[in-house]
C-alpha cells in the first residue's frame, strides 16, 4: 500500500511486517556545475510537493491519469534526490530492509537498462538497499561517481530516456519498493536487550531560507558527484517479490504548476556559487562497511545536460560557474540515526 | 469530520442516540450549562446569538423547525458543542461538507453506507492509496 503523506510516499507493507514501512521523498537541491569536476553531496532544501495525478484529472495529459501515481513540479534545468527512510525498529537495533528500483522515464537509473519487473543481480544488480542506501543523487555511471538528476523538457534531446532509448515517451519517475522477507528478516535481525542499544544522534539541520498545456518533464544527466551506490548486502531471494509496490512519479514544469493545481511551486533554488559563497555545508557520505557498484556502460554513455547542449547551440542551464566547497560535512553510516542533510520540513 | 494536510481523513466520533431531537439536546446542555452558571439562560444565550429569546425556547420544545446552519453553528460554539453534530441533528449537512459530498455524490453515498454498521474504533481513519496504473 502507498499513501501520500506530507509529501513523502509511504510504501507499507503490514501483511509482511509491522515494521515493513519505507518513506520515499523527492528533495529540493542545488544543481552541481556540470563541468565534469567531482562535487561533494548537495543538501536538501525541502521536499518537492507531491500531489495525486487523479486531484487534477482535468489538467494533465490523459496519459499521466493511465499511469495513475503522484506528481511534482520541477524547473527547467532544477536538479532533485531520492530520500529514502524506514523507521528505526528499536527491538531489532535495525530498520527494516527494502530493495528499492528507480527508474527515469524508465530507463533504470542504476543499470541504465529498460524497466523490468522484478529484481535482478545478473549481469548487474538493478536497485539499490535501504537503509544501507540513505540516498540517490542520480545515475550510476562510474563506481563512486553519479551524475546529477536534472529536470528537462520530455523531447527535447536531453532526457536518459531519450539518450539511452531514442525515444521520449515516458518522461518522470518510477520506483518500486520490495520489502524484506518476514522470516528473513526476524532470522537476520533477532531481537536484542534493549540495554545494548546505543544511538548515537548527530544532527545537521540547514535553515530554509499560463498557460494551458502541460510541459512533461524528465530527468537528464547533470554534473558528477562523489556517491556510492552500494552492492546488496543480502541474498537475492531474501526479499519478497510476492509484496512489492510501485508508483509512477510524473514531473510537470514548475512554470504550469499553478495552472495544474491552483498552487504554487517552490521558488528556484538558490544556484550553487550563491550557496557556497554563503559558506553553507556540503556533505560526505562515508560507509566502509558496505561496496559500491560499479558504474553503467549505458549510462556513463550518456551526455551530460551542459554538454549537449553545447553540440545542439542551445542555452539549457542559466548558471554553470564551478565551485570550490570548503564547507564539507562528513557524515557516517555507523552513526547515522538523526543525521539528515535535508531541511526538515515535516 | 477533520480534513488533514495530508489528504487522510480523521473521523472525530460522537455517538449521539438515534432519537435524539434537536431542541431537546440543546436544551439539555444549555440548561446543564445554566446550572453552573447564569450566563447560560435562554434569554442570555439567545442574546449572544442575536435571536429572540422566545424563538429559541420554541426551538428547544421543537416547536419550530431548527434553525439557520450559521445560527446552529454559532449555537454549538456557544454551548461547547460539535457544530457537525448538532448540524447533523437538525437533519443538516455543513456547507463545506456539502461541496465535498456534490463533488461525488455517488461514491461519497456508496461510502457512508458501507460504513453504516462499522463500529466506531475502524473508521478512524479513512487512508488513501496512491493509485497504481498502466505503464
Amino acid at each position: 500500500m502507498i499513501e501520500l503523506k506530507n509529501n513523502s510516499l509511504t510504501f507499507s507493507f503490514p501483511e509482511v511486517h509491522p515494521s515493513a514501512c519505507l518513506t520515499i521523498n523527492f528533495q529540493r537541491t542545488l544543481r552541481i556545475p556540470d563541468d565534469d569536476k567531482e562535487y561533494p553531496l548537495p543538501p536538501g532544501l525541502g521536499r518537492f510537493p507531491l500531489q495525486h495525478v487523479d486531484d487534477y484529472s482535468k489538467h494533465v495529459p490523459a496519459s499521466w491519469i493511465e499511469h495513475g501515481g503522484v506528481m511534482l513540479p520541477m524547473y527547467q534545468s532544477e536538479a532533485m534526490w531520492i530520500n529514502f527512510h524506514s523507521d528505526y525498529d528499536i527491538d531489532r537495533a535495525t530498520s527494516y530492509p527494502f530493495a528499492i528500483k528507480v527508474a527515469t522515464g524508465k530507463t533504470n537509473a542504476v543499470t541504465g537498462s529498460e524497466w523490468t519487473r522484478g529484481l535482478n543481480r545478473d549481469p548487474k544488480q538493478d536497485y539499490v538497499v535501504s537503509p544501507e542506501q540513505p540516498w540517490l543523487d542520480g545515475y550510476c555511471v562510474e563506481e563512486g561517481l553519479i551524475r546529477q538528476f536534472v529536470a528537462m523538457p520530455l523531447g527535447a534531446g536531453y532526457t536518459a530516456e531519450e539518450q539511452v532509448t531514442g525515444k521520449a515517451e515516458h518522461g518522470g519517475l518510477q520506483i518500486a519498493v520490495y520489502p524484506m522477507r518476514r522470516e528473513i528478516y526476524e532470522r537476520r535481525f533477532p531481537k536484542c536487550d534493549r540495554e545494548e542499544l546505543a544511538m548515537e544522534s548527530t544532527c545537521y539541520y540547514l535553515d530554509e531560507k499560463g498557460p494551458t498545456y502541460v510541459a512533461d518533464m524528465g530527468l537528464a544527466p547533470g554534473g558528477r558527484m562523489r556517491q556510492e551506490i552500494y552492492r546488496d548486502p543480502y541474498d537475492l531471494t531474501d526479499w519478497d517479490p510476492d509484496h512489492s509496490s510501485r508508483c509512477f512519479v510524473h514531473i510537470a514544469n514548475s512554470m504550469v504548476w499553478h495552472q495544474i493545481t491552483g498552487e504554487y511551486p517552490p521558488t528556484t533554488p538558490p544556484t550553487a556559487q550563491e550557496y557556497t559563497r554563503a559558506g553553507l555545508p556540503w556533505f560526505e557520505w562515508y560507509d566502509d562497511k558496505n561496496a559500491a557498484l560499479k558504474g553503467s556502460e549505458k549510462l556513463s554513455a550518456m551526455k551530460s545536460v551542459a554538454t549537449l547542449g553545447k553540440e545542439k547551440k542551445d542555452v539549457p542551464m542559466s548558471e554553470n560557474s564551478p565551485v570550490d566547497p570548503d564547507n564539507v560535512v562528513i557524515l557516517h553510516s555507523d552513526s547515522r540515526t538523526g543525521q539528515v542533510r535535508e531541511f526538515r520540513d515535516e | 469530520m477533520q480534513k488533514c494536510l495530508d489528504g487522510v481523513v480523521s473521523i472525530k466520533y460522537y455517538t449521539v442516540p438515534m432519537n435524539t431531537d434537536f431542541g431537546r439536546y440543546v436544551r439539555s446542555k444549555r440548561e446543564a450549562l445554566h446550572e453552573k452558571r447564569a450566563e447560560y439562560s435562554v434569554r442570555k444565550v439567545a442574546g449572544r446569538l442575536q435571536i429572540q429569546p422566545s424563538y429559541l425556547s420554541k426551538v428547544e420544545r421543537g416547536e419550530v423547525a431548527p434553525p439557520s446552519e450559521d445560527t446552529i453553528v454559532r449555537l454549538a460554539r456557544d454551548l461547547n458543542e460539535d457544530p457537525d453534530v448538532l448540524l447533523a441533528l437538525a437533519g443538516k449537512v455543513s456547507k463545506d461538507l456539502r461541496s465535498v459530498i456534490m463533488k461525488r455524490p455517488k461514491l461519497f453515498a456508496e461510502l457512508i453506507r458501507q460504513l453504516k454498521d462499522v463500529p466506531d474504533h475502524s473508521i478512524l481513519r479513512v487512508v488513501r492509496e496512491v493509485r497504481d496504473g498502466n505503464w
